[in-house]
């Protein structure tokens, strides 16, 4: 009886590929169960792999020099725990957050990709559309930067040695060069809200504010000013 | 020092950095099936979700160079695997390389000195696999309550405060962009000059892929404008 039911369900599945396709909630709901199954994953891996060279190969160095390293490590970063997943989370969505936060490189290279992506595709940002090309793009960018850190593992030194040492000292450009890029590519779109961004930068980089805190309140001071500037242009909209 | 390479380069080491591996590269397929699967009833073509793809990974390239010289400095102390799972999980290869650093520290020794043994090095993977929890363990248990607090904006007064939602997130995006950009554009004269050379080119780029509707030109826009940005850089320093 099960049997049959099944073959009758593979059937309209081949005869409706319709059947096969997912609803915006579905998505959520199966990003939710992936990206917290995948998470929890690496999440007791990262504990098992200290252990194990703690406890079965015995290298085990104390808790003191640990708990010394961890705290220092956590005054350095410990703010981008809380901070970055939060901020970010209007940008990326619910699928893009699960990516882009296990497979880390997020303002320089999972946010651009998505950035990217949504201009060729003409998606908004906050949209259905907008939230699947990001997942798309974020997911190749994430499965690209896996291979090409395997061959400069595999290649080791030799890639260093073949570089030119002047091409090499370029690449701390980067960074740079892809805000740059991806700060027209909105300015094009919209150059009032390019150059609110830009000035809201700016001034924040300038005043002497806790570094941690410079990324939240540009968001915020930018967020506030864009909705501001909305209202005022419905308000005109409805006069006229 | 040879002992503890030894160590960090044993098979046991590799397992466990190649199921962490896997499993990101398991995480991105189910993605991207899922968002291919959701595509059509959010109004995507084929070739949009194609050309998605394709400006994703043609954007990886850059940033996971940038990475090499780190990445292969952190190889000479932390071993292949636990440098290639640190590169790939949560956690950048200059945080990493601090965190590497202040582990050292902490154990009372260096990278790459004498005293560098096998307990320094699991000192280490101690500091940097529990300080990349911490990004982990946020997204695990904040996300959920994020998406409702997102489907509360957007369910209310149907497609008015849909489109808040996409003022929003646009904002923010530019906040972000705005804030790094910024600050790049700060340190010096040489780095200024690679912002505008590189947001020149972007703005040219897309101009001409808008007008002749090339959209090729669009997915590979900001990598050209990388690309461009470099050469300037290389001829300034």
């Amino acid at each position: 009886m099960e049997m049959s039911n099944k073959a009758l369900v593979a059937e309209e599945i081949a005869a409706n590929p319709k059947v096969e396709s997912l609803e915006m909630e579905q998505f959520h709901q199966k990003s939710h169960f992936w990206g917290r199954l995948t998470m929890w994953a690496v999440i007791i891996l990262s504990v098992l792999l200290p252990l194990y060279l703690s406890f079965v190969v015995g290298y085990h160095p104390g808790w003191g020099p640990i708990v010394a390293a961890f705290i220092a490590y956590a005054a350095m970063v410990g703010y981008a725990w809380v901070i970055e997943p939060i901020s970010y989370y209007p940008t990326l969505g619910v699928s893009g957050t699960y990516l882009a936060f296990l497979t880390g490189n997020i303002s320089n290279m999972c946010l651009p990709a998505a950035a990217a992506a949504q201009n060729t595709i003409g998606a908004e940002p906050g949209t259905k559309k907008g939230e699947i090309t990001a997942a798309l793009a974020i997911a190749a960018a994430s499965l690209v930067n896996i291979v090409v850190i395997a061959i400069i593992i595999a290649s080791g030194s030799y890639l260093i040695s073949i570089i030119p040492s002047s091409v090499q000292a370029t690449f701390q450009f980067v960074v740079p060069a892809i805000f740059g890029g991806i700060l027209a590519q909105f300015a094009i779109k919209n150059p009032l809200y390019g150059l609110i961004a830009v000035i809201t930068g700016i001034v924040i980089n300038l005043t002497p504010i806790i570094p941690f805190f410079r990324g939240i309140i540009c968001i915020a001071i930018t967020i506030t000013i864009c909705l501001y500037l909305e209202k005022v242009k419905a308000r005109k909209k409805s006069v006229a | 020092m040879e002992k503890a390479l030894q160590l960090a380069n044993s098979y046991p080491v590799w397992i466990f950095a190649a199921i962490v591996i896997g499993i990101v590269i398991f995480q991105a397929i189910v993605f991207i099936r899922l968002a291919t699967r959701t595509s059509q009833n959010v109004g995507m073509t084929k070739q949009e979700v194609q050309s998605a793809l394709k400006v994703g990974a043609i954007n990886a390239i850059g940033p996971a160079m940038a990475s090499l010289i780190i990445a292969i400095s952190l190889m000479t102390f932390l071993g292949n695997p636990v440098t290639f799972m640190r590169s790939v999980v949560i956690g950048s290869s200059a945080t990493e390389s601090a965190g590497a650093n202040l582990a050292a520290t902490a154990f009372g020794t260096e990278l790459g000195s004498d005293g560098f043994n096998e307990q320094a090095y699991t000192t280490i993977v101690w500091t940097l696999c529990l300080g990349g929890l911490g990004w982990l363990l946020v997204t695990v248990f904040f996300t959920k309550s994020l998406g409702k607090m997102q489907e509360k904006i957007s369910s209310q007064q149907g497609s008015k405060r849909g489109s808040l939602m996409a003022i929003i997130s646009s904002a923010a995006m530019l906040g972000v962009f705005g804030n790094f950009g910024s600050a790049e554009l700060l340190k010096g004269v040489t780095n200024a000059v690679v912002i505008i050379t590189a947001a020149l080119f972007m703005f040219i780029l897309l101009i001409i892929a808008n007008k002749f509707k090339l959209n090729w030109l669009k997915e590979w826009s900001l990598g050209f404008s990388i690309l461009a940005a470099l050469s300037v850089g290389f001829f300034i320093i």
